[in-house]
């Protein structure tokens, strides 16, 4: 059911939609037929139930939401402690009615907006965040992990307008695989620039990002690669990821068909220069959906290097649930076809509570007050927001 | 069939990738062990993986009960599994390498590989091979440029072969060729 001009402005939307950057612009979903609120027992019936399916509507055929990061360790048989945080469910997909193109320019003002809470707190203060760095640099020298990635919380109570701060968050920084989600009770606003999975058809890739460079007066493309290509703590980093990243895609792959399609390029962005390879392979036959996602996710970038051991690590040591951070968003045609990306630089908005989740790597030369300081940085463009 | 023993490393299948260009390969987790696959390989592959040889007593125990009977490849921490069941000691480095591309050398006359043939590989360890090592039959073959350190071990009497480097990462240079070598030997 489409309506005439429809949505003139995006405050017209009175019920829950989805909007999803896309290449032009961005794609919006809503009238929502049905909403699945996973659990770790329906999660699989759900996967399965998608390959039985047949695409009759190419634009609405399919099921758009995200998996949260406890949900897809239970996936991979990683279990997790019991933690503590916000009672958010581990996932939910959406089937949409509707799908229309935006431009990359949203058309949005809130006039009425102010008293928006700009205090946060963060759940691992210096102290502990350094005591925990050397905890995992000696499970380095050890060889329990390679690399891992802390991930601190900030978090403060505040009613916000989630299309305010998209629209906004979209015009500093036009991440490739931004989105939001606005529904009745919580909302989800990312300007996530990582693409886990795009599969088309037999074909399948992953982008991962390991190295990110502000971006100043003095830079250009040029300068910020060969920063990276000097840069050795960079470079380990990610000859790391995209090693490993070609081990979740073969898993899934014809042998021999794995190939670094971009090795170690640099790609500009409004804000910030990434370091990123483009990885791709071509699937085994009958590979279900159920088998990429459980290959794929979490993706590995976000959270270090061997992916089992170090989910491990770090459920052992984290006290809180992750909620979304390191999940994927993205959506499954009814055709298998799929798009996710990996659920960073993140507001998760519920109830009223807003959390903002970051991490950085630590590997062996890394050091923690400077990790420590780039969460804080990766943080402060989301509690921007607030002001 | 080439049987690879998995330490639950996110390399193993790029190991899986570079073997299966040259036969069939069966791949399971080393607590998830298929008795029937083990016994029908013809060569035995211990994977990389976190951690030290002694976390994998059941590696060790593979090990030893095909020693000699059948072809026995080990990559990182397979190389290592090798060498602490050859009683060796395996400890910790004082520098690290993580996706670490290094050049190495072949140092003996007796390798599979020409004398003073320079590659370029990927490295993801932190423990070594602590020397001097002495086993029966057994000889390092290759060495870290740099720093000397053990980089690849030769058994040809008992055809059991080692890398501490990663052959099938993307940082090393002809892996495959290395394979296809030790894989006809």
């Amino acid at each position: 059911m489409i309506k005439k001009n429809y949505p003139k402005k995006l405050s017209d939307i009175k019920k829950p939609f989805i909007i999803y950057k896309t290449i032009k612009g961005f794609d919006l979903y809503t009238d929502f037929s049905k909403k699945i609120i996973l659990t770790n027992n329906n999660i699989y019936n759900f996967i399965n139930k998608l390959d039985k399916k047949k695409l009759r509507n190419k634009k609405t055929d399919l099921f758009i939401g995200f998996f949260g990061y406890e949900i897809l360790n239970n996936l991979i048989e990683v279990k997790l402690p019991k933690q503590k945080g916000l009672k958010f469910p581990k996932g939910i997909f959406y089937k949409p009615e509707t799908n229309l193109n935006l431009k990359s320019k949203l058309i949005y003002k809130n006039n009425s907006l102010n008293n928006l809470n700009n205090n946060f707190k963060i759940n691992i203060n210096k102290k502990s965040y350094t005591k925990i760095f050397n905890k995992f640099k000696k499970k380095i020298k050890s060889g329990q992990t390679y690399q891992i990635k802390i991930c601190t919380k900030y978090q403060n109570k505040s009613k916000i307008d989630p299309i305010d701060f998209f629209c906004r968050l979209s015009k500093t920084n036009l991440s490739p695989e931004a989105f939001l989600i606005k529904d009745k009770n919580f909302s989800i606003i990312s300007c996530s620039p990582e693409n886990l999975i795009t599969k088309t058809g037999q074909f399948i890739s992953t982008k991962p990002i390991a190295g990110t460079l502000k971006k100043t007066k003095k830079l250009n493309k040029i300068k910020a690669l060969k920063f990276f290509r000097k840069n050795l703590k960079e470079t380990k980093e990610h000859n790391m990821i995209v090693d490993m990243e070609r081990s979740d895609l073969s898993k899934i792959c014809k042998p021999g068909s794995v190939k670094i399609i971009k090795k170690k390029i640099v790609e500009e962005y409004k804000d910030l220069y990434h370091y990123v390879s483009l990885i791709a392979g071509k699937l085994k036959k009958k590979t279900s959906t159920l088998d990429i996602i459980k290959a794929m996710m979490p993706g590995g970038s976000v959270i270090g290097c061997p992916k089992i051991s170090t989910l491990n690590l770090l459920n052992a040591q984290e006290k809180e649930s992750r909620n979304i951070y390191t999940g994927s968003f993205g959506y499954i045609k009814f055709n298998g076809d799929m798009r996710f990306n990996i659920i960073i630089r993140a507001i998760l908005n519920y109830k009223n509570y807003s959390e903002i989740s970051v991490a950085s790597g630590v590997v062996i030369d890394s050091n923690a007050n400077h990790e420590f300081n780039e969460n804080y940085i990766k943080a402060k463009a989301l509690m921007d927001l607030y002001k | 069939m080439i049987y690879i023993i998995d330490h639950k490393d996110s390399f193993t299948h790029n190991v899986v990738h570079q073997f299966a260009n040259f036969d069939n390969v069966e791949c399971d987790n080393f607590n998830e062990i298929n008795e029937a696959n083990l016994n029908k390989s013809k060569i035995i592959v211990f994977s990389p993986g976190p951690g030290s040889p002694k976390d994998y007593p059941a590696s060790s125990k593979i090990y030893k009960r095909f020693k000699g009977k059948k072809k026995i490849i080990g990559i990182c921490l397979g190389f290592q599994q090798i060498l602490h069941s050859e009683k060796a000691l395996i400890v910790e480095q004082n520098k690290i390498y993580h996706g670490f591309q290094s050049e190495v050398k072949v140092t003996s006359n007796n390798s599979l590989f020409k004398k003073n043939q320079k590659f370029k590989v990927g490295r993801y360890h932190s423990l070594k091979l602590k020397e001097p090592f002495y086993a029966k039959n057994f000889e390092i073959t290759i060495r870290c440029v740099i720093s000397n350190i053990a980089m690849g071990i030769e058994n040809n009497k008992d055809k059991i072969y080692g890398f501490q480097f990663h052959p099938e990462s993307f940082l090393t240079k002809n892996g495959n060729l290395l394979i296809k070598k030790i894989l006809s030997a």
